[in-house]
């Protein structure tokens, strides 16, 4: 038994679930629902449509190239089954899902800091044009310079004690 | 060669049946109304068609059967005499001949009652001609009774023959009644001759195949032979001397040792002695049947020297027992060895062979040096090779497991893996984890991988890659954008506001352009002003006005804003289901498409009724 992988959006094709389709030419295409499927008879290609895995990856939208992508593949050489090693695997396995989430977290976060930066800068600006919206210009100052003043006196208070 | 065709002859119809046959054909397939106003050649014509078309009938008929039936100086020699032995060579040769005098005999009649036809002058007269010429042709058949009887008594026997290919490989088993032929032949092959113990059992010939060497061979069962001379044998018996006769077959002469068939030894010989002369040219092999109930070594001096000197003549003389099967399979090696070899002397013999030798060339490698190279036969090949021959006991089978445990029985393959720990055998291996399959981790050198990896990591966590800016953020950058957002949110709404207000009323967009309709529009208002008005016609502007009094229709029976928000909103909600539908509005309730084709055309295979 084995998850297998959609052909157009990347999706795990759970046992029982989805299509399978053999072209003439032996290729086959296994489609997790039939939007993939339905897709792909209308001759899209996975690598435009933007909600696809391929899309994403191809577009640099997530991560591509790492180590820990390096884990999951299927290898050509088959292993006799030995308890310890398939024991050690499962552990390793666990870890490796951990760490892989984390950097391709990482990865959207450090792609969406640019806009953060440009949110916090549209913030600034718009605070500084509009605030005359919210708070009437000079709202504030009174009290403010009132403050100031005592806060100067005190200030002269202590110089002159000293 | 006639082989096939003895199956393929037509039947044969009796001398009533053909004339029936043949009247009744003339009745339906020739027109049927002729009146006395015809036209004299048109009624000559009429009566002439039906003599005609029954001459031609006839003419057919008996034609196809002279045809169908075998000449017997074209056929090979051995079916010639076979049939003459069952048939009577002379009285075939002349019901034959009797069939073709008829349908000469008729085909004159037909023309003479043509010719005169012709000199008919009344539909009377034609018609008399026309049941003279016919009432002839009939008798003629009648009289063909006796041959045409004779004819298909022929052609049923000649149907049910053995077909025996006089030229491929043969066994012929031959001797006196009740040595053992039958039994014979129904060992080696797959016939099923009768076998009893009353003598004549078998009354015609019988052919049975046997494979030897790739190749397929008849084995050729004849009824016995008695011992008188050749002009006092019956039919029966002459039917063996012509299979012996003419074809080119190995012998198998089988003699009685136990004389339990009602003739002692020195009668067998003598019969043998008789027929001797039959097997000239064909390779003999004697078989001593009923070996099981005496040997040859039993008997008395005297009939084993018989034996000694059948032997000493150069003819291998085997014991068997068609009972116990013992010595069966010897004679036939034997026999079929010989007569291959007696096959290939004729054929090199003959002509032929030397067009064929020319072309034919064996190469043989030429040697390069000493080196002796042998064929190389791998040891496991020859392991099996001994296997065989020893018959070594089988290793025990799954199926033996299955038989000896019965109901209990479980296929479990895994038993047989060949893995580095032998009790991991049975081992539930675990496939998938959290949407991954495991097997696609697997690797020998997984650890040493993994180590790397989080050596890595530990090399990004120091790097500070994984630390959030969020914290950097001081107070005062939260409050700007929490007066960012007011200010967003103040936005909004006086944009809303705005737009509600309406202070234009509908208007055309800008990107419109100025048609033609428009400036009717502006003019029909200054064109129907016809006549001038009293003072008292109010002007546009008291209109406006007068609007601007009035509460606007969606705003009218509404106490406050917060009522005016839930009218708002409800008038809203019931319109929601409207738009989704693309309606124009609550009137309308035009079905688009009354029976939706996907909903009512084809078979319903999965997903129900509301979208399948």
């Amino acid at each position: 038994m084995r998850i297998e992988k959609c052909y157009f959006c990347s999706g795990p094709v759970y046992p029982g679930h989805g299509m399978m389709f053999v072209r003439n030419d032996c290729k086959v295409f296994r489609f997790c629902k039939s939007k993939c499927h339905k897709n792909f008879k209308k001759k899209r290609n996975p690598r435009k449509t933007r909600w696809t895995k391929a899309f994403r990856k191809s577009a640099g939208k997530e991560l591509t190239v790492d180590n820990s992508l390096e884990f999951e593949k299927r290898r050509s050489i088959p292993v006799k089954y030995q308890r310890e090693l398939w024991n050690k695997t499962v552990e390793a396995m666990k870890r490796v899902e951990e760490i892989k989430q984390k950097r391709q977290a990482q990865f959207i976060v450090n792609r969406l800091k640019k806009g953060r930066e440009l949110e916090k800068s549209e913030a600034i600006s718009e605070v500084k044009k509009n605030i005359h919206l919210i708070r009437a210009p000079h709202a504030a100052k009174a009290k403010k310079m009132e403050e100031k003043m005592v806060q100067k006196l005190q200030e002269d208070v202590e110089m002159g004690e000293d | 060669m006639a082989l096939y065709n003895f199956k393929k002859i037509m039947v044969v119809p009796t001398a009533k049946d053909f004339i029936d046959l043949t009247l009744s054909k003339t009745q339906r397939k020739t027109p049927t109304v002729v009146h006395k106003h015809y036209q004299i050649h048109r009624i000559r014509h009429f009566y002439m068609r039906k003599v005609k078309f029954t001459q031609q009938n006839y003419h057919d008929r008996l034609s196809q059967i002279l045809t169908d039936f075998p000449k017997l100086d074209d056929v090979h020699p051995f079916y010639a005499d076979l049939m003459n032995v069952l048939y009577d060579k002379d009285h075939y040769k002349l019901a034959l001949g009797q069939i073709n005098i008829a349908k000469n005999l008729i085909d004159n009649v037909a023309k003479d009652y043509v010719r005169l036809m012709k000199y008919g002058d009344s539909l009377y007269r034609c018609k008399q001609l026309k049941r003279a010429a016919l009432g002839r042709m009939c008798t003629i058949m009648k009289r063909q009774k006796q041959s045409l009887e004779y004819l298909e008594q022929v052609r049923q026997h000649l149907s049910r023959l053995p077909t025996i290919d006089p030229n491929t490989r043969t066994l012929l088993l031959c001797g006196y009644p009740n040595v053992g032929k039958s039994s014979f032949i129904n060992k080696v092959t797959r016939a099923d001759v009768e076998v009893q113990p009353y003598a004549f059992t078998t009354k015609s010939l019988f052919v049975g195949h046997m494979d030897y060497k790739y190749l397929r061979w008849q084995v050729v069962d004849t009824p016995g032979i008695l011992d008188h001379p050749l002009e006092e044998r019956n039919t029966i018996e002459m039917q063996a001397i012509t299979a012996l006769a003419h074809l080119r077959s190995a012998v198998l002469y089988v003699m009685d040792v136990s004389e339990q068939c009602g003739h002692n030894l020195e009668q067998q010989l003598k019969l043998f002695e008789n027929i001797r002369p039959l097997f000239a040219n064909k390779p003999l092999t004697i078989v001593a049947n009923k070996c099981d109930v005496k040997k040859i070594t039993e008997l008395s001096e005297e009939n084993q020297k018989i034996f000694s000197d059948l032997v000493a003549d150069g003819i291998p003389v085997i014991e068997t027992s068609t009972l116990t099967e013992e010595g069966v399979m010897q004679v036939k090696t034997e026999a079929c060895d010989r007569l291959l070899a007696h096959r290939v002397d004729t054929k090199m013999k003959g002509k032929k062979v030397h067009d064929v030798l020319n072309r034919l060339h064996l190469a043989m490698p030429a040697k390069r040096d000493e080196k002796d190279r042998p064929p190389f036969i791998p040891e496991g090949a020859l392991t099996r090779r001994k296997a065989m021959e020893v018959d070594a006991p089988k290793r025990k089978l799954e199926r033996d497991l299955e038989v000896e445990l019965g109901d209990d029985y479980v296929l479990d393959l895994q038993k047989y893996w060949d893995l580095m720990n032998k009790d991991e055998k049975s081992d539930k291996i675990p496939e998938v984890w959290e949407g991954h399959n495991i097997a696609d981790y697997i690797d020998p050198e997984i650890m040493k991988h993994l180590v790397e990896l989080e050596k890595e990591e530990e090399l990004k966590v120091q790097a500070g890659e994984y630390d959030s800016d969020e914290e950097s953020e001081d107070d005062e950058m939260k409050e700007i954008r929490q007066l960012a957002k007011q200010i967003k949110e103040k936005k909004k709404l006086k944009f809303m506001q705005s737009i509600e207000k309406d202070v234009h009323g509908p208007r055309m967009p800008r990107t419109a352009k100025k048609s033609h309709y428009v400036a009717q529009a502006r003019r029909s208002r200054s064109t129907t002003r016809k006549r001038k008005r009293e003072p008292s016609a109010p002007p546009l502007s008291r209109t406006r006005s007068q609007s601007a009094s009035r509460p606007p229709r969606d705003a009218s029976g509404v106490r406050d804003a917060k009522m005016l928000k839930k009218v708002k909103m409800m008038m809203k909600n019931s319109q929601k289901d409207m738009n989704r539908m693309g309606k124009k509005g609550e009137a309308d309730r035009h079905v688009f498409d009354l029976k939706p084709k996907h909903l009512l055309a084809g078979k319903r295979k999965s997903g129900s009724t509301d979208r399948r």
